[in-house]
């Protein structure tokens, strides 16, 4: 008896020594998940996010050409309802406000946070892919959190801040940039293939924040007030001297075809799945009856870049209610023009999110409109141009193209060389940045006679987003009452 | 010393004589209830240490008791010990067995006995025979209806059901509210309270507040369950027992849909549409399915163009289970021990389901000398093949492909999908947008197999009557693995032209579960004088948690129908995840009791826990209460015909929640797709967190009153608690402009508060006949008195659209969804050019999501041998999102679209605003697309039309046995046969306006408080009924 009240004692002194040691209670270390990484693991996510708002499903790209009419919806779906109705709501497309803050910009203010003077490369792709979206924000909502956005546990209601006002600094903070890449040390560390953007070519970076600049400038180029500070601005861009990045800018992080998860985003949701079988967007998206029309009469080659045209050339008109009369199913996915090989390379192909047409074309206009100096006919040409051969096609074709006698095809023959230049960015913005598209649709109207939606009950399509309606009951203090979706433009559109 | 006088103590047990004046007394031991002789007993001699004897096998003894002593002492396992004074040479003794006495025993937190009347706290106890009337496979389904306070959701009915526990309601946010489990005195978890076999439960004893479990420390706040399993019969006679049961489960009801249009879309027919948008029904022959070419296997389909009754119900199928458990029990004189094996088997509604289980439980204790060691062991297996969740290529749950049928197809008859010349197989079946459900059933499988084994090692050391000492060890470690799969699935272009194809995957997962608790403690129970009684407990326990899961899935398998790993073309995507949590704790419970009639009760509990930083992670938890027995205090009230007990009670508590293991730490995470070829990459949490964040405080104050009336015939149970939670930890919704889509933090209040009421009554006792009564009813309501600076709700989860939300000086989970925007009058306002509604902005408050009350009831009666039970429970007050319906309003199967027969209308009472707060009478503006596209759309997207009335009314099992006389079986050799039909929720009463299904089924979610959310993931709701039979030998 007594050995059994010893067994007891030891029992229960073995089971509260465990307890009382100092680290029994020291297992509060994720194994699974660190707490810290170093910036070449973040750079990569952030960027693929940026790849994934403009060309993931439902984000700028699907919005954007549905929008400025590149696409349609075939026959057997009902995937575009609200985008042909132009009905936008707090929660329309309300990924693309989210996604751009708790995403990319998180991603990217985890860089710009870094402290080490080592990092200062790191930093400077930062601050210059902030400005990249917060341009695309403002141009997309107007006023949105600047200042005091990002902040995570530091500020749960950040407040709303004017959107010229934001332009203004964006430009303040991408010089800084410029910079702080010209002053790196030569110690600072500089990314290398975590670099899905430039591979680490810090020059390339500094010309790309020039873009960014020229983009800025360029989108508030119709306001009067403004004239001498763009001025101003390009020929600080100008006496900076690195140039524009006159390629097209793409994010390729290291896709690969036929990897679930691991594919270029714009493949994956209008191409093929991992297992190479047309996704369901594929079959429900093809081009509208208009743009097909357009590209034939103005013997556009790119027709057949930015279309599939194996089963000829039709289009749908958007918000078509009845694909049964006259002729039934004749809008079945086999029989329109879905998106084309131009657009649609392989699932391992880079995310372009700047191209250089639209760098050249964004050129062009400052010239017209004497904020740069500079041959605006050539821009414009190397702007088609490179047009031509992002899709594929040779340079040859485009200049045949740029001698055809029609109105916003070739220089000569554009009464309105705006119009013309705004046209073409149309076109070249067509299945990759159509949004840049859309955004200059608001500001001068251009290209002119663009159809809209037959579901539309609006007089044209919408010139802005609403803010997310998680966004309103979150943050509804500081959320400005909802400007009008088609009335109400943004600052630089007024 | 010790050891020489426990020799000499066994020495004269083994009946030396010693010579003293003595006179020898004899008689015989029976039990109370019985009158049975009981066979080793033990008779000593009170103050005469180690005089004794024991009773022979007709319960008989004889023992020479000295003079000067006079009162015998008699025991026996599993009965009452009795003093007996000796008055004569014979002295008969009767022993009531401890199953009368647990009546007035309680078993509270940690293990602890103590009598009724000394418990401040309101606790109900539910026994054997209550838990298995109507063969349960699920200790949760056996419990619903039965305990006031106690809400069970079973959440779906698939072959292995989940449900959840809930006390008292909702009083975390974003922390888990489920009751703690405790079995056999250890903490164990949801998953084994599931696991186990009912027929092994001795009893349930339901804690139903955070004073009741404050010495569980953090684990306490929501109350908990304390299950006893079955220790052992008494008596020498070895019992062998079977039960065994059969039941069948049908589909109880199908949605309500309308049967007036088929196959079509904007209102003409189209032979491959999944949707019911066609022409009105006129019973023609009609092309259904694909054009097929010259010379292929099958022609053209026709079927008549009306509506197949019940043809998605053909669908499903007559579960089937059959449950098997034998069982030893025994028990002598320093020993008991309950053995079962159990089997069960089901096929479910849906064809092909199946799961299979089995379960082993020993428990046994064995006394030696002063030292009592008991074991509980159990061990658990099952297997469970179901049709895969992620079918098709938009990885869609099964009944979406059943709900995608129009009325006009005859479902059943698509069967054979493997055959290519049938119109069940791929390429053939009808639907051009959704594949053949039976096709479903055949090439995608989950398939799972888990294993638990509980138990847990107690010794009791009586130091001497009144201190004794108890050390535990637990043990509760489930592991299992899981592999699903699914087929590839090519279409013919031409046949199927929307269609895309299906992708094969394999996905295998293991994952490991182990939890260890250790406890420890000090039991003093002392007389200080003739009215004051002290009964303290000193203990300390630990825990340690250990959680493992990892999956591997590969994609597009290169061999077809082998479903492995290596199987797989392009990376294996694997994940891994791991947890471990770790807290230790000392507690005190001192009761002071006062003249048998007050008593005064202190607990206190120090934990440690692993889950805050070090220096910040230690917290107390105090409760204090008093329980005041009316009846014994005042003698004017004793013995009286009418008021047979009165007592009152109060209690407080503090306790906290604790946090989840590694919350406190913003991590990175490795973003998915990486690594994409070399380059790796990680994204910071989506999630950030306050750096100062705290455990959340729960404060509750509860007073109950139980009452006995005519004899103890009728008692009633009351009590009224409200809780006050502070510092709630809470995942916020910030602006995502702040770089995070929530943000943990301690921020808000919370109220409950809640009356129970618990009647029981025996109504008729009468010329064999006996008819008991119980009616109990429970009110808990959950109000956010705060949320934080500038925030008026949270969301627990949302579309945008509709959610569940956190709303301050609303009940809470509160049900939110968008609205038609109304005039003062409350009449719709529509759009002057469109005719269509207009919606209010932003979510409006439509309702909570847990009932305002639960009424729930039980009769039985029993006459000669016959009983019928039943028991029902009510639910009202709350509503629950028909997702279901939402989803499926694209079909066009829904009443509310032929509510127009189809053509284009004016909204009812609708009026047009034509000036600012002028608002006209809308009578000939129509809205467009009445036959299709206003519902798809206008109405689809006001999402208040598919929250419902949640009120449901059930009648949760019934049962009618009957127990054959003694003497018709005896000559069998059989002590009891009984046989009985059992039903569990045969009938289920809804209100009209609930079209789609259960409103208690839900939806699974990350955070297991959004409640009030179900549809199309669950089966239909099903009936069971069968029969049991209970043989013991």
């Amino acid at each position: 008896m007594k050995n059994m009240f010893k067994y007891i004692v030891i029992i229960v002194a073995v089971i509260f020594s465990t307890a009382a040691c100092s680290d029994y209670l020291d297992v509060n270390t994720d194994p699974n998940n660190p707490t810290a990484v170093t910036p070449d693991l973040v750079l990569p996510v952030a960027q693929h996010y940026t790849a994934q708002l403009h060309h993931g499903a439902r984000r700028f790209n699907d919005l954007s050409n549905l929008l400025m009419y590149n696409w349609s919806q075939s026959d057997g779906f009902s995937w575009y309802t609200d985008e042909f109705k132009y009905n936008v709501t707090t929660s329309f497309y309300q990924g693309i406000f989210n996604d751009s803050y708790t995403r990319c910009l998180k991603q990217y203010q985890v860089l710009a946070n870094l402290e080490e003077a080592k990092y200062v490369n790191y930093k400077a792709i930062a601050e210059i892919m902030k400005a990249y979206h917060f341009q695309l924000l403002v141009d997309a909502y107007g006023d949105v959190p600047y200042t005091e956005a990002l902040q995570r546990s530091g500020n749960s209601t950040p407040k709303y801040d004017d959107a010229a006002t934001i332009y203004k600094d964006l430009i303040v903070k991408l010089t800084a940039a410029i910079e702080m890449i010209k002053k790196a040390e030569a110690t600072a560390v500089v990314p290398g293939a975590d670099d899905g953007m430039f591979g680490g070519d810090m020059t390339n970076w500094i010309k790309f924040a020039n873009s960014v600049k020229l983009r800025i400038l360029v989108r508030q180029s119709g306001l009067a007030s403004e004239a001498a500070y763009l001025k101003t601005q390009f020929d600080a861009i100008v006496a900076e001297g690195s140039g524009f990045y006159m390629a097209d800018v793409a994010i390729n992080p290291g896709y690969i075809n036929g990897e679930v998860d691991k594919q270029n985003p714009l493949w994956d949701n209008l191409g093929k799945d991992a297992a190479g079988s047309e996704t369901a967007n594929n079959k429900a998206t093809c081009a509208t009856d208009y743009v097909l029309t357009y590209l034939t009469n103005t013997n556009d080659a790119r027709l057949a870049r930015l279309y599939e045209t194996t089963a000829g050339v039709l289009g749908v008109p958007q918000g078509l209610a009845d694909y049964d009369t006259p002729v039934p199913d004749a809008f079945v996915p086999e029989k329109v023009c879905n998106i084309g090989p131009g657009i649609l390379k392989s699932g391992d192909q880079g995310s372009i999110i700047y191209t250089a047409a639209e760098c050249y074309l964004n050129q062009a206009e400052a010239v017209v409109r004497n904020m740069l100096a500079g041959d605006a006919q050539v821009l414009y040409e190397a702007g088609v141009t490179a047009s031509f051969t992002q899709l594929g096609l040779t340079s040859a074709l485009a200049t045949n193209y740029l001698a055809g006698t029609y109105a916003n095809v070739g220089w000569a023959q554009s009464a309105n060389k705006i119009q013309a230049i705004i046209t073409q960015k149309w076109i070249a913005t067509n299945g990759t940045t159509a949004e840049q598209a859309w955004f200059d649709y608001s500001r001068t109207g251009f290209p002119a006679g663009l159809p809209i939606s037959m579901q539309a009950t609006s007089a044209d399509r919408p010139v802005r987003l609403f803010y997310p309606s998680g966004e309103i009951s979150a943050n509804t203090a500081n959320v400005p009452t909802q400007p009008n979706a088609f009335s109400a433009k943004i600052f630089w559109a007024q | 010393m010790r050891s020489l006088t426990i020799m000499l103590a066994m020495l004269l047990f083994l009946g030396m004589e010693v010579a003293f004046a003595q006179r020898t007394i004899t008689g015989q031991v029976t039990g109370a209830d019985d009158g049975a002789p009981i066979p080793g007993a033990s008779v000593r001699v009170k103050g005469a240490s180690g005089l004794g004897t024991m009773t022979d096998p007709d319960g008989n003894y004889s023992l020479q008791v000295p003079d000067e002593f006079n009162t015998l002492i008699v025991t026996f396992v599993g009965m009452q010990a009795a003093e007996v004074a000796i008055s004569g040479s014979v002295v008969n003794v009767a022993l009531a067995s401890e199953d009368v006495m647990v009546g007035d025993i309680v078993i509270t937190a940690l293990g602890i006995s103590r009598e009724k009347k000394e418990v401040t706290y309101q606790t109900q106890k539910v026994g054997q025979e209550d838990l298995v009337v109507s063969a349960p496979t699920r200790v949760t389904s056996a419990l619903t209806g039965k305990v006031a306070g106690l809400q069970i959701n079973i959440q779906d009915n698939g072959v292995n059901p989940s449900s959840q526990v809930l006390l008292r309601g909702l009083r975390s946010i974003s922390g888990d509210n489920s009751a703690l489990i405790v079995i056999d005195g250890a903490i164990a978890s949801s998953g084994a309270l599931d696991d186990l076999n009912p027929n092994d439960i001795e009893s349930v004893n339901v804690l139903k507040g955070a004073t009741a479990a404050a010495l569980y420390g953090s684990n306490a706040s929501n109350g908990a369950l304390l299950i006893t399993t079955k220790s052992g019969t008494k008596g020498e006679k070895l019992t062998v027992g079977i039960s065994s049961s059969y039941t069948l489960d049908k589909v109880a009801y199908m949605p309500k849909f309308q049967t007036k249009y088929g196959t079509g879309w904007e209102g003409a027919y189209d032979a491959i549409e999944n949707t019911n948008w066609g022409p009105r029904f006129d019973g023609q022959l009609r092309q259904i399915g694909p054009t097929f070419p010259d010379g292929y296997q099958v022609g053209t389909q026709m079927v008549p163009y009306s509506p197949v009754k019940d043809n998605l119900l053909a669908f499903f199928e007559t579960g089937k289970t059959l449950s098997n458990t034998v069982y030893l029990s025994g028990s002598n004189e320093s020993s008991k021990f309950y053995l079962s094996l159990g089997d069960q088997r089901s096929t479910g509604i849906v064809p092909d389901d199946e799961y299979r289980r089995n379960t082993i439980r020993v428990n046994a204790s064995k006394k030696v000398g002063k030292a009592t060691l008991s074991v509980n062991t159990s061990y658990f297996t099952d297997e469970t093949d179901v049709v895969g969740s992620t079918i098709g290529h938009q990885d869609r749950p099964l009944y979406w492909f059943i709900l995608n049928t129009a009325a006009n197809i005859p479902l059943s008859t698509y069967k054979d999908w493997s055959n290519p010349a049938s119109y069940g197989y791929a390429d053939n079946y009808f639907n051009g947008y959704y594949q053949n459900p039976y096709w479903a059933v055949g090439t995608n499988r989950n398939n799972d197999k888990s294993n638990r084994f509980l138990g847990n090692f107690a010794v009791n050391y009586d130091f001497a009557d009144w201190i004794s000492f108890v050390a535990r060890a637990s043990a509760n470690n489930t592991w299992g693995y899981g592999k699903n799969w699914r087929a590839n699935q090519k279409y013919s272009a031409t046949l199927k032209s929307a269609m895309d194809e299906v992708s094969s995957f394999v996905e295998d997962t293991e994952y490991q579960i182990s939890n260890y608790n250790m406890d420890a403690l000090v039991n003093i129970n002392r007389d200080l004088n003739e009215s004051l009684n002290l009964k303290v407990v000193l203990g300390a326990s630990n825990s340690d948690y250990n959680y493992r899961w990892s999956e591997m899935r590969a994609e597009n398998l290169s061999i077809p129908g082998f479903y492995d790993i290596s199987n797989g073309t392009g990376s294996i995507v694997p994940d891994l995840v791991e947890q471990k949590e770790r807290s230790y704790g000392y507690y005190g419970d001192v009761t002071l009791g006062i003249k048998k009639y007050l008593f005064l009760n202190f607990t206190g509990r120090n934990d440690w826990t692993s889950t805050l930083a070090d220096g910040n992670n230690s917290y107390f938890y105090p409760a204090f209460g008093l329980s005041y027995v009316i009846t014994e205090s005042l003698p004017a009230l004793q013995d009286n015909s009418f008021l047979s007990y009165a007592k009152f009670t109060a209690s407080h508590s503090t306790v906290y929640n604790d946090l989840q293991p590694y919350q406190i730490n913003e991590r990175y995470f490795q973003a998915t797709g990486f690594p994409l070829g070399t380059s790796n990459g990680f994204f910071l949490s989506a999630q950030s967190v306050d750096g100062e964040i705290k455990k959340e405080q729960v404060s509750t104050t509860e007073i109950g009153l139980n009452l006995s009336f005519f004899e103890s015939k009728i008692s009633i149970d009351a009590s009224y608690f409200t809780s006050k939670i502070t510092d709630l930890i809470t995942s916020t919704t910030p602006s995502v402009a702040s770089g995070s889509t929530s943000f943990l933090t301690n921020i808000g209040e919370l109220e409950s508060k809640g009356f129970e009421l618990l009647l029981t009554g025996n109504i008729i006792n009468a010329g064999g006949f006996k008819w008991d009564l119980s009616v109990n009813f429970s009110n808990p309501e959950t109000i956010v008195r705060e949320i934080g600076d500038g925030l008026n709700e949270i969301a627990i989860n949302t579309t945008g659209q509709y959610g569940v939300y956190a709303v301050v000086d609303m009940p809470y989970p509160q049900m939110k969804a968008n609205v038609y925007k109304r005039d003062p009058q409350g009449r719709i306002v529509v759009d002057g050019v469109s005719g269509i509604p207009i919606q209010a902005e932003g979510l409006a408050n439509l309702g909570k999501t847990t009932p305002d009350y639960i009424l729930g009831g039980g009769s039985t009666m029993a006459f000669k041998g016959i009983t019928f039970n039943v028991t029902f429970d009510y639910r009202t007050g709350h509503v629950y999102y028909e997702q279901g319906s939402d989803n499926m309003e694209f079909t066009g199967r829904s009443l509310a679209s032929v509510s127009a027969n189809r053509q284009d209308f004016v909204i009812p009472n609708s009026v047009i605003e034509t000036s600012t707060g002028v608002y006209t009478p809308n009578t000939n503006i129509q809205v467009q697309g009445g036959r299709q596209s206003y519902w798809t759309d206008a109405y689809n997207d006001v999402k208040s039309n598919y929250v419902k009335d949640a009120t449901a009314l059930k009648i949760r099992e019934l049962s009618l046995s009957y127990t054959l006389p003694k003497k018709f079986i005896s000559g069998l050799n059989v002590q009891n046969l009984t046989l009985g039909f059992v039903a569990r929720n045969l009938m289920t009463w809804l209100p009209a306006e609930n079209m789609f299904s259960d409103p208690e089924f839900n939806n699974s979610f990350t955070n297991s408080n959004v409640i009030g959310v179900g549809g199309y993931l669950q089966s239909p709701p099903t009936r069971s009924f069968g029969f049991n039979l209970n043989i013991e030998f």
